[in-house]
């Protein structure tokens, strides 16, 4: 080995002159040798590839505040490194100790040159754009939010455990994240970010939170926390709705919210949904009406389901049974509460509000507006459509009814007179 | 069933299965001989007189958790938000009175009467139009207003006699005229098919069926008892009748069996829960339609004292004075019951000593309980 690194000394100690001739290089070349100056440096090797790109993609000031060099068109930075490898290059060739190995079994490899990739600069190419394409992050359609990557709608988890009491079973939903500007004496406008969340184990316990910071995930953290620090609870009537239909209003949002059966599902305002589902409300219909501020909105429906009276309350209130009627039950009257003691008919007041809705609704009364027929209906050819449809209106049942008797559709008469074409084939 | 034993014989040759054997396997499951009310005696006067109605509408044992229960066939695809009221006490009362009456009409029992006699009745026969047509002419009265069962519908056959039909083609007829609504004019597979009318049956819908044949059939139709016969053979045989109480077809159920002598599975589940009021009453009943109860009129005169006391639908955790006393007469009276009557003594006896026992300890809890609260 020592022996072989002194011969490769040697090599190097000598001149360079004994090199070239070594190289099959043709002696008349040593007459076109010239000795004016090469200018080798330009801006390329000059500066770093951190400048060049910088250059290339950066937006002047006034640009980026007209919303230049963002989105799709934006010009961005490449690592042109990658994809290659040293030792690998334009034409292909084998380097012992670099792009190969210097001894393979028993024989020294030597330099050679292999044949060419065609495809090498294509795939280059390739590796180079995946990196400039525009991609927008996807997420599962289960963490979405409301809308794309938008946070509101987006699932937090619990709120941070204080000491040793952990939120077990709570999950927090993000209901709004927004940027605040603030004037500071030092400083001028600077941004903060405000994000407000409501929190809930869906068996009754709910709380919502605001938080703001410098930063979009303190805010969240905060809100968040402050959020699990203010649980309120809530009964849920059969486990599924409120109690009774309300009207509520915080500021100019004004809401009116109405007990459902069983199956109705939450018809409501998204943050309005978000807060049922971390209640446990699983059936109910609310329409917002004035303002649509989320904040309003959000602490106009708490303090709807704080004032909600339980049915023992109502009855108590009015010193009345309260009776429920349900269609599927043929309207059995099913006693829900009943008072300690009830008043007879006469000690009725006159103008008494004894209407359930109405009395729970503070004798505010849902304006409804009128059902207009649909578009189509006035028009002439919606009746030439139901005379012409009139005849055929029972023609699924009997298809069904024939199918469930033959298998298929037909008659008793099919036997006897088959159909046209079955009989030509 | 059949098929696959003969698939399972013919697969495995070592398995040697004679065809009858094939037969009996194949006949379990349609072992249940139906018994209709086609005897001499009429069902219906028994039926109808109030006595026994009174006794089968209290061995029904209404429970109105059970009786407004929610049901699929209800004709609403989604349910309705439910209404509330503030009632006072006498508005709460006729509310509550009207729900009896509604109940009173869920739980109307289907009539039991006797099986239906072909129409034989030529009404003119004319020569003079034999031959006339290849066809039968049927000729119907469908003014508005006439009963199905009275309605004019006669024939008129090729060979020229007039006759009155018969009841399934009046039945048909009827039914294109006038249709009730969930009849269907040919069988519904259902019934018509032993295999599917099985199935049903195992899986215990006996409710389903009976409710089915009300609508499909006549009370005097042949299918109609056969249908309701085998069903309530079938739950009987497993003691359901848990399934069929506060439903309309728990009165017609204890009447068949009662009307048939083979009431003592039900008397077994009886004492098995505790019921030995209900108990007696079935005595009574026994005595009402078939009078063959030694002490009978002990029974009877039992029933004057049971009917005013309140439906148990639970067993009861005290108990008064009174009470123990006329649960002691109805053991008594349920005593002489097995003693006479009773096909299975042995399991019906154990069954009484097991009620003894427990009621004893009820017994000496509440009067117990009596003296802690110096009722004594």
């Amino acid at each position: 080995m020592t022996s072989k690194l002194l011969t490769f000394g040697n090599l190097i100690s000598r001149p360079i002159s004994i090199l070239i001739k070594q190289n099959n290089v043709t002696p008349n070349l040593h007459t076109n040798f010239s000795t004016s100056s090469v200018a080798c440096v330009n801006f390329f090797n000059k500066l770093p590839a951190e400048k060049l790109w910088k250059s290339v993609t950066s937006v002047s000031n006034a640009g980026a505040k007209k919303g230049r060099g963002k989105g799709a068109g934006r010009i961005r930075i490449r690592d042109l490194n990658r994809g290659q490898v040293i030792g690998v290059g334009r034409s292909s060739m084998l380097w012992p100790g670099l792009s190969a190995p210097v001894i393979r079994g028993r024989e020294l490899l030597k330099q050679q040159r292999l044949p060419d990739d065609p495809e090498r600069l294509e795939k280059l190419i390739k590796i180079r754009d995946s990196m400039t394409k525009f991609r927008r992050l996807k997420l599962s359609p289960i963490e979405r939010g409301w809308s794309g990557m938008k946070m509101p709608g987006r699932s937090l988890g619990p709120p941070d455990p204080v000491g040793e009491d952990a939120f077990t079973g709570f999950d927090t939903k993000v209901l709004q994240l927004r940027s605040l500007l603030i004037m500071k004496g030092s400083l001028g406008r600077t941004r903060n970010f405000q994000a407000m969340v409501v929190t809930g184990n869906g068996q009754g316990l709910a709380g919502f939170g605001l938080g703001r910071a410098k930063e979009m995930p303190a805010a969240l953290r905060k809100a968040r926390n402050r959020a699990g620090q203010k649980l309120m609870h809530f009964e849920v009537y059969n486990g599924h709705t409120i109690f009774h239909d309300f009207y509520t209003a915080f500021g100019k949002t004004k809401i009116f919210v109405q007990k459902k059966n069983e199956g109705y599902g939450l018809m409501c305002h998204r943050a309005i949904k978000e807060i049922c589902q971390a209640i446990g409300i699983k059936d109910l219909r609310a329409k917002v009406e004035g303002s649509n501020n989320l904040q309003h909105i959000v602490k106009a429906f708490f303090i709807g389901l704080l004032q909600q009276r339980t049915h023992q309350q109502l009855a108590e209130e009015k010193k009345l049974h309260l009776v429920e009627f349900r269609s599927e039950n043929e309207y059995f009257p099913k006693v829900v509460a009943s008072p300690s003691e009830v008043r007879t008919k006469d000690e009725l007041l006159k103008n008494e509000t004894l209407d359930f809705t109405q009395y729970v609704m503070n004798n505010k009364v849902i304006l409804k507006k009128k059902k207009f027929p649909r578009f189509y209906e006035t028009m002439p050819h919606y009746k030439i459509y139901l005379k012409k449809y009139e005849k055929y209106r029972n023609h699924e049942k009997i298809r069904r009814d024939l199918k469930v008797e033959y298998g298929e559709v037909k008659s008793f008469l099919t036997d006897k007179y088959p159909e046209k074409a079955e009989q030509e084939a | 069933m059949s098929l696959i034993f003969r698939k399972l014989a013919r697969n495995n040759p070592r398995n040697i299965v004679t065809d009858a054997q094939i037969l009996v396997l194949s006949c379990r499951k349609l072992s249940i001989v139906p018994s209709l009310y086609d005897g001499e005696q009429d069902p219906a006067p028994k039926f109808f007189s109030p006595n026994v109605q009174v006794l089968l509408k209290r061995l029904t044992r209404p429970d109105f958790n059970k009786v407004f229960r929610k049901r699929t066939n209800h004709g609403l695809n989604i349910l309705r938000t439910p209404t509330y009221k503030f009632l006072t006490n006498e508005e709460l009362e006729e509310e509550i009175a009207k729900a009896n009456e509604k109940a009173d009409r869920l739980l109307q029992m289907p009539p039991i009467v006797k099986i239906q006699k072909h129409i034989d009745d030529v009404l003119s026969s004319d020569p003079a139009l034999v031959g006339y047509d290849t066809a039968k002419f049927i000729f119907t009265d469908i003014t508005f207003g006439v009963a199905n069962e009275h309605r004019f519908i006669v024939e008129r056959d090729p060979d020229g006699v007039l006759r009155s039909c018969d009841h399934d083609v009046r039945k048909r007829l009827n039914q294109v005229y006038f249709p009730l609504h969930g009849r269907k004019l040919r069988e519904p597979v259902m019934f018509a098919d032993p295999e599917k009318f099985n199935s049903l049956l195992d899986r215990e819908q006996y409710e389903f069926v009976l409710d089915r044949a009300c609508v499909q059939y006549e009370p005097d139709e042949p299918s109609y008892q056969k249908v309701t016969s085998i069903t309530y053979q079938h739950l009987d045989s497993h003691s359901k009748y848990e399934l069929l109480r506060s439903t309309r077809h728990f009165g017609p159920l204890v009447f068949y069996l009662t009307w048939h002598k083979s009431m003592d599975n039900l008397m077994l589940e009886l004492l098995q829960t505790g019921a030995v009021r209900e108990a007696a009453l079935l005595v009574a009943l026994r005595q009402d339609m078939q009078g063959d109860v030694v002490n009978g009129e002990l029974a009877q005169g039992l029933v004057q004292q049971i009917l005013p006391t309140p439906i148990q639908l639970k067993k009861p955790e005290r108990v008064t004075e009174e009470d123990i006393q006329l649960d002691t007469k109805c053991v008594e009276c349920i005593e002489k019951y097995i003693v006479s009557n009773s096909a299975i003594k042995s399991q019906q006896e154990l069954a009484l000593q097991g009620f003894r026992e427990n009621y004893q300890q009820l017994i000496e809890l509440s009067r117990g309980l009596q003296k802690a609260h110096g009722n004594a």
